[in-house]
């Protein structure tokens, strides 16, 4: 799968960060749709990095949707800034394994 | 390496970028460019990844280029498109070729230039003719097509161009008659060409056989051709020269002709577009035939042209729940092939999900393509 994996992870990787930028806005807007929305587009990066052999970001990415899904019921501003940072760490993630594996440029 | 202008070849071209993936086709290759045929722009100096191909003529053959001109659409013939230039030194270092052959890149293309420059062989004339199956209700296009290989092949009887108006006698004849080629318009009176193409696809006999679909139909038809099997999609009008030229080079190529196995054919539903590339690029890899939809009236679409062995259905998606397709599918319309749910929910909620829907299982997106493949392998392939 290493063809794959190096044909389709540029791909991913932008995608990646358009999902996560999303997200980022739509739990700032807090409103019942952009939060749908956050999750649905978490809920789709985890399944595209799944399928990309990404497991590492698998977990996280379902982490960052679950606690998306946790803002439906009266969130806190410390629940917002939780995910927030969580959706950092996972762009973090991304950009790291874009880098190790082909120095991908993702700028 | 002599610079093509005028011997124009159509082959398939498949552009990708980090964010998608566009089949089209290409003509105008020279040994350091290709014009492709798109509605795809991008700012000019953009790096693409391209691959060309066309069956018999042309194996896969990956390439990195940069868009280097963008045209607009202008008069008939005239489709607007880009001109991409090739990374000269992946060129001329000779990438191994998709194949995985080692045969450099730089001499799989100067040896395909080289033929298409050159004047047209014996093996055209000998042996039996090139046989053509034209499948078109417009008798405008039949004649076209007849008075143009008239002029392009000069020895009459070289080509063999048999013709049907519509599906059912274009099966007929496909039953009886073997074709170097077969050309077929997607809009047919009856059963439109994508049904045709894909009921093509799925016989064991003529599987193999080069198909390019033509129409007037734009995008929606393109797409609908090229995801049943056909090898390219040519817009009308046609220029009829540059298709003569792949013909040419597949009457040339006739020797190379052999039947493949029977491919099974998976059906892929899902609402995101990279799953989809990534997951049809895994599968063909494994040697099945693939079809994709990315929302219901797609996948139904496919559904019933393609025939699929086997569906793999996406579980949340905007228009509907994947297990709510499955669903219906057995219930409403008595699918009986095997339908796998794919999903990155959890394991246990993908499980429940599956048997109320009563599919033959579930793949969690997150064990990877390798286990994907497994499990359809595993369904399709079991004595």
């Amino acid at each position: 799968m290493d063809d794959l994996l190096a044909r389709f992870l540029p791909q991913f990787v932008t995608l990646a960060k358009t999902r996560i930028t999303v997200a980022i806005t739509g739990v700032g807007q807090r409103d019942a749709a952009s939060v749908q929305k956050t999750v649905r587009e978490l809920h789709t990066l985890a399944g595209e990095a799944g399928l990309l052999g990404l497991s590492q970001v698998v977990p996280l990415a379902r982490d960052c949707e679950q606690k998306a899904k946790n803002l439906h019921s009266s969130p806190t501003s410390t629940d917002v800034d939780v995910l927030v940072a969580a959706l950092h760490e996972l762009e973090q993630l991304i950009e790291g394994i874009s880098q190790r594996m082909g120095g991908a440029n993702t700028s | 390496m002599a610079l093509l202008n005028s011997g124009r070849l159509i082959v398939r071209a498949e552009i990708s970028t980090e964010n998608e993936t566009v089949v089209s086709c290409a003509y105008d290759l020279t040994s350091t460019s290709v014009f492709v045929v798109t509605e795809w722009h991008a700012a000019v100096g953009t790096p693409v990844r391209l691959r060309l191909s066309f069956p018999r003529i042309l194996e896969p053959t990956n390439l990195t280029a940069r868009v280097g001109d963008i045209r607009l659409p202008g008069e008939p013939g005239e489709p607007g498109g880009v001109r991409l230039v090739f990374d000269t030194e992946q060129v001329a270092a000779g990438a191994a070729s998709a194949a995985g052959d080692g045969e450099p890149v730089a001499q799989r293309l100067e040896s395909l230039l080289d033929r298409v420059a050159s004047p047209i062989p014996n093996a055209v004339t000998e042996d039996r003719p090139c046989r053509v199956l034209l499948v078109d209700d417009s008798l405008l296009t039949r004649d076209m097509f007849a008075y143009g290989t008239s002029k392009f092949f000069e020895r009459p009887g070289a080509l063999a161009i048999d013709h049907a108006e519509d599906a059912e006698h274009a099966w007929g004849k496909l039953a009886s008659s073997t074709y170097d080629l077969v050309i077929i318009d997607y809009f047919l009176p009856s059963e439109d060409g994508a049904s045709l193409i894909a009921r093509l696809r799925r016989d064991r006999r003529l599987a193999d056989t080069p198909v390019v679909a033509i129409s007037v139909g734009g995008r929606d038809a393109r797409e609908a051709t090229l995801s049943a099997g056909a090898d390219l999609f040519v817009d009308k009008p046609l220029v009829f020269r540059d298709l003569f030229n792949t013909l040419r080079m597949l009457a040339e190529h006739r020797e190379y002709a052999r039947p493949t196995p029977d491919r099974k054919a998976i059906l892929v539903f899902d609402d995101s577009p990279f799953a989809l590339a990534l997951t049809r690029a895994a599968l063909e890899k494994a040697g099945f035939k693939v079809a994709i939809a990315d929302d219901l009236s797609s996948f139904e679409r496919q559904r019933v042209a393609f025939d699929p062995d086997l569906i793999l259905v996406d579980v949340q998606m905007p228009e509907a729940f994947g297990d709510d397709v499955a669903s219906t599918l057995r219930g409403w319309h008595g699918v009986q092939v095997p339908i796998l749910l794919v999903s990155s929910l959890d394991q246990s909620e993908l499980a429940r999900r599956a048997q109320r829907a009563q599919a033959s299982g579930y793949v969690c997106k997150g064990a990877g393509m390798p286990e994907l493949v497994r499990r359809c392998r595993e369904l399709l392939e079991a004595p």
